[in-house]
């Protein structure tokens, strides 16, 4: 009698299941990033992903640089030289914000860990600072190389 | 109540404070470099070695990339993790992320040792 009554309570789960999973497939998904209109802390948090993968990505261009620089005195010219080419000033720019956002706004996330600037308009405020910051410190690194 | 959180059965409270403090500890060490470097600015290939050839410098790099290597992991498995459903393709992805770290500790290490 048991065993009936489990083996039936098994289908009705099984029909249950494929229910509930054709009803999952049928759900709305809206994950399209351009009709969804972003807060400043989304966009904070966003961008902070991605500079993260821009800078791990950078990583071998780094190392590379790096190695140059201290193989040889001729490597170093050569490097510096490169650095100073219009195109590449223009991506370690790019880097350098990427950088600054990740920083700062890593810094907005130990604050909030540790429960600091947790209300909605704080955190707006912060994620301005966040955005301001960043800019600031990549324009004096600009304004470094034309002086 | 934090360290009561920190055991096997929640590995994610790990991650979460192994990001953290790696963060931390580069943050401290990328304003370190940047003072260093606007005080100094070596401008040659002497002086550029002068710069990174003492010891505690290049400790200091070396900790930073451990730092870097942990902090990048977590980051980049947790991006994988989400924007990665199909789980055999992420695999792979988060296998490469792990060797590519791998060799750029070997690589960061080898340079410092030979300055």
């Amino acid at each position: 009698m048991r065993r009936v009554c489990n083996r039936a309570i098994t289908k009705m789960d099984i029909k249950n299941n494929s229910k509930m999973s054709q009803a999952k497939k049928n759900r709305p998904k809206n994950l399209n990033l351009f009709t969804i209109r972003m807060p400043i802390n989304a966009l904070v948090s966003i961008l902070h992903r991605v500079t993260g993968c821009a800078l791990f990505l950078a990583l071998p261009l780094l190392l590379l640089t790096f190695q140059m620089s201290v193989s040889s005195a001729e490597h170093f010219l050569t490097v510096k030289e490169l650095l100073n080419s219009p195109f590449s000033k223009l991506m370690l720019l790019g880097l350098a914000w990427a950088f600054f956002h990740h920083f700062f706004a890593g810094i907005r996330h130990l604050a909030m860990d540790v429960h600091w600037a947790t209300t909605l308009i704080k955190a707006r405020y912060t994620s301005k600072m966040v955005f301001v910051l960043g800019g600031i410190a990549t324009l004096l690194l600009a304004v470094s190389w034309v002086l | 109540m934090l360290l009561s959180l920190l055991t096997k059965r929640y590995p994610g409270m790990r991650a979460w404070l192994t990001q953290r403090l790696t963060g931390l500890l580069m943050a401290i060490y990328s304003v370190i470099l940047l003072v260093l470097v606007l005080v100094y600015t070596p401008s040659t290939y002497a002086d550029w070695l002068k710069f990174s050839q003492p010891l505690w410098w290049r400790f200091a790099t070396w900790l930073f990339w451990i730092c870097l290597s942990i902090h990048a992991w977590l980051g980049v498995r947790d991006v994988l993790k989400d924007y990665v459903p199909h789980e055999q393709i992420r695999m792979v992805l988060l296998k490469l992320v792990v060797i590519v770290l791998w060799l750029y500790m070997i690589w960061i290490t080898v340079l410092l040792w030979n300055l």
